[in-house]
């Protein structure tokens, strides 16, 4: 009797649509889209490479929150204006990793330091002192932290990953990895959704109703997955040698050239960070 | 002869015989349809003529000389005969539209330029031009088969093998492919080879039809021919087309006067109900002027 209350709950809750099943991956598959579809995907990706790894060097070198502010605005701005992203979206997330830097810059804040007690808690009799660079040192953190955030998420959010594969093979990064990676890329998303489909299958035959349920479901549902990813390979290979694969996957090259302009705009825009960033060393946090 | 199949058999490593002397041959521009049920050898037959399997016994012949399996020989046959795969995902290992199709020319070393205007066309050709720049997982399943298609049609072979082109594919889809893989077959007279069991798609397709039976050819000849000897088509655990079907009651079991030769798709069976209509009107007239004033 229960167990069907509980097919008839989860199976409206399925076809509703209310609980999306595995909702962190589809989290994964969002950004992946919107990194394909934003206002922004057009341009340059070597441009957005650029902007997003000088900011985020900037960001988390700054001795002082004043340049991550300032970078963490700005990525917003490009995320939520020039790239279109839906401000819900990008809230939800940043809510995750903003939570976890923040309980973490909290223990550095109290358990860090050694100059200048600010002030000492009496606990249970054992004399607790948090000090003033301890508290800096979270607060220098937490910025910097969530500034070089955001100028990834301005990264995954516009640009698509094959892009800067691309990219970073011009680099000399070896071709081994590239090719994993692009393999990577696209079989994940098979997998996912040979995951959802086993998933929902195994929830609709009452394979997630109990605690030992759920770990033998879940076990089935990995291993089965690992043989699927091994015939998969076997197949793609098989396909791949069909059109005259000899070891080396080619790769056509055809993405934006980056504006001169842009490059040097941010150029500058990183000289200024670097700059601000220098002249307000000695600001005091606290 | 393009393709020459001499006494081929095929044992996979658990024992399985799923070829067992099959010798069959068609000539370059053919239509043929390899119509057999779920584990009949379609597969690994078709596998053979792409050099992806090796016959245990047997030779295959493309344009009069054996197949060679070293790597040089197979990239040349594979450059002239195309393959897809049943299942797009297989085939499409690359992060865009765009990358995929363009895998098979780079790997014949053309240069950029020309390998961008053959992935242009080949996507034109199948309707997918505007999702060049889209990863694969963004396709629905007929839009991938479509995208699997130029991956070959890129190659500019001169043949295409395809396994189970239609499977799982709505109605509109399917119509759309085989209207496609006709097109092709006319205008840039390419031999298309399918392996299917999709009986009503076969006659609007195929010039030719081999089945298959656990890995034994039974029968081979036109479409009309196959679906005529009915015995045959049941002991292969195969049925005619539904409208020969049709046909085949309606003669049987209503003595119409029907053909010898049952209509298999909608246009044979449009004119074969017209000269019924006519051949009534003409023998007996007397007996519709009765029936049209039953009151005098």
């Amino acid at each position: 009797m229960r167990e069907e209350k509980y097919l008839l709950v989860k199976t409206k809750q399925l076809f509703r649509g209310r609980r999306r099943p595995l909702s962190h991956v589809n989290l994964s598959s969002e950004i992946d889209r919107y990194a394909y579809t934003n206002a922004l995907s057009k341009s340059s990706p070597a441009t957005k490479l650029f902007l997003a790894i000088s900011l985020l060097l900037i960001s988390v070198t700054s001795p002082t929150p004043v340049v991550p502010i300032i970078v963490f605005l700005t990525s917003s701005t490009l995320i939520l204006y020039s790239a279109k992203i839906p401000y819900r979206f990008y809230l939800k997330l940043l809510w995750y990793p903003i939570i976890i830097i923040a309980i973490t810059c909290v223990i550095i804040a109290l358990f860090f330091g050694y100059q200048e007690p600010l002030t000492e808690i009496n606990l249970l009799g054992l004399r607790w002192a948090v000090f003033k660079d301890g508290i800096t040192l979270g607060i220098n953190i937490f910025f910097r932290v969530a500034g070089g955030l955001s100028t990834q998420f301005f990264l995954v959010l516009t640009t698509p990953m094959t892009s800067i594969l691309l990219i970073i093979r011009k680099a000399r990064v070896p071709t081994v990895l590239i090719e994993t990676s692009l393999l990577v890329y696209r079989y994940i998303f098979v997998f996912i959704e040979v995951m959802e489909t086993m998933h929902t299958a195994q929830e609709l035959r009452l394979g997630y109703s109990g605690w030992l349920k759920k770990i033998r479901s879940t076990s089935l549902l990995l291993g089965n997955l690992f043989i699927r990813t091994l015939e998969q390979g076997e197949r793609t290979f098989t396909a791949m040698n069909a059109r005259g694969y000899d070891g080396n996957i080619r790769v056509l090259e055809d993405l934006p050239k980056p504006s001169k302009t842009a490059l040097a705009g941010i150029t500058l825009f990183a000289v200024t960070l670097a700059v601000t960033a220098y002249l307000t060393m000695n600001m005091g946090v606290v | 002869m393009l393709f020459r199949l001499e006494n081929l058999s095929h044992q996979y490593s658990d024992g399985t015989l799923a070829l067992d002397d099959v010798s069959l041959s068609f000539a370059a521009g053919e239509r043929i349809a390899l119509l057999g049920t779920n584990g009949s050898g379609k597969t690994t037959l078709l596998h053979h003529l792409n050099g992806i399997l090796q016959p245990t016994s047997g030779k295959v012949y493309f344009e009069d000389k054996p197949l060679k399996y070293n790597s040089k020989s197979l990239l040349d046959l594979r450059k002239r005969v195309g393959f897809i795969f049943q299942d797009p995902n297989d085939q499409l290992f690359a992060p865009t539209v765009k990358q995929d199709v363009a895998f098979g020319p780079l790997n014949l070393g053309q240069p950029p330029d020309q390998v961008k205007k053959a992935v242009d066309e080949a996507l034109t050709t199948v309707g997918m031009a505007e999702y060049a720049e889209k990863p694969p997982h963004f396709l629905s399943l007929g839009q991938k088969k479509r995208v699997a298609l130029a991956g070959v049609l890129a190659m500019q072979p001169e043949v295409l093998i395809m396994d189970e082109p239609t499977s799982n594919l709505d109605p509109r889809a399917t119509s759309e492919i085989l209207h496609l893989l006709l097109r092709l077959n006319k205008e840039s007279k390419i031999t298309l080879l399918l392996a299917t069991h999709d009986v009503d798609m076969v006659p609007l397709f195929a010039n030719k039809l081999y089945i298959l039976n656990k890995g034994k050819l039974v029968s081979e000849g036109s479409p009309a021919e196959m679906f005529s000897d009915a015995e045959m088509i049941r002991s292969v655990n195969l049925r005619a087309p539904r409208i020969a079907h049709l046909f085949e009651v309606l003669k049987k079991e209503d003595n119409l006067p029907i053909d010898k030769q049952l209509p298999l798709t909608i246009g044979d069976a449009r004119k074969e109900i017209l000269r019924l209509l006519s051949s009534q009107k003409t023998s007996k007239p007397e007996a519709t002027s009765k029936r049209r004033n039953p009151a005098a």
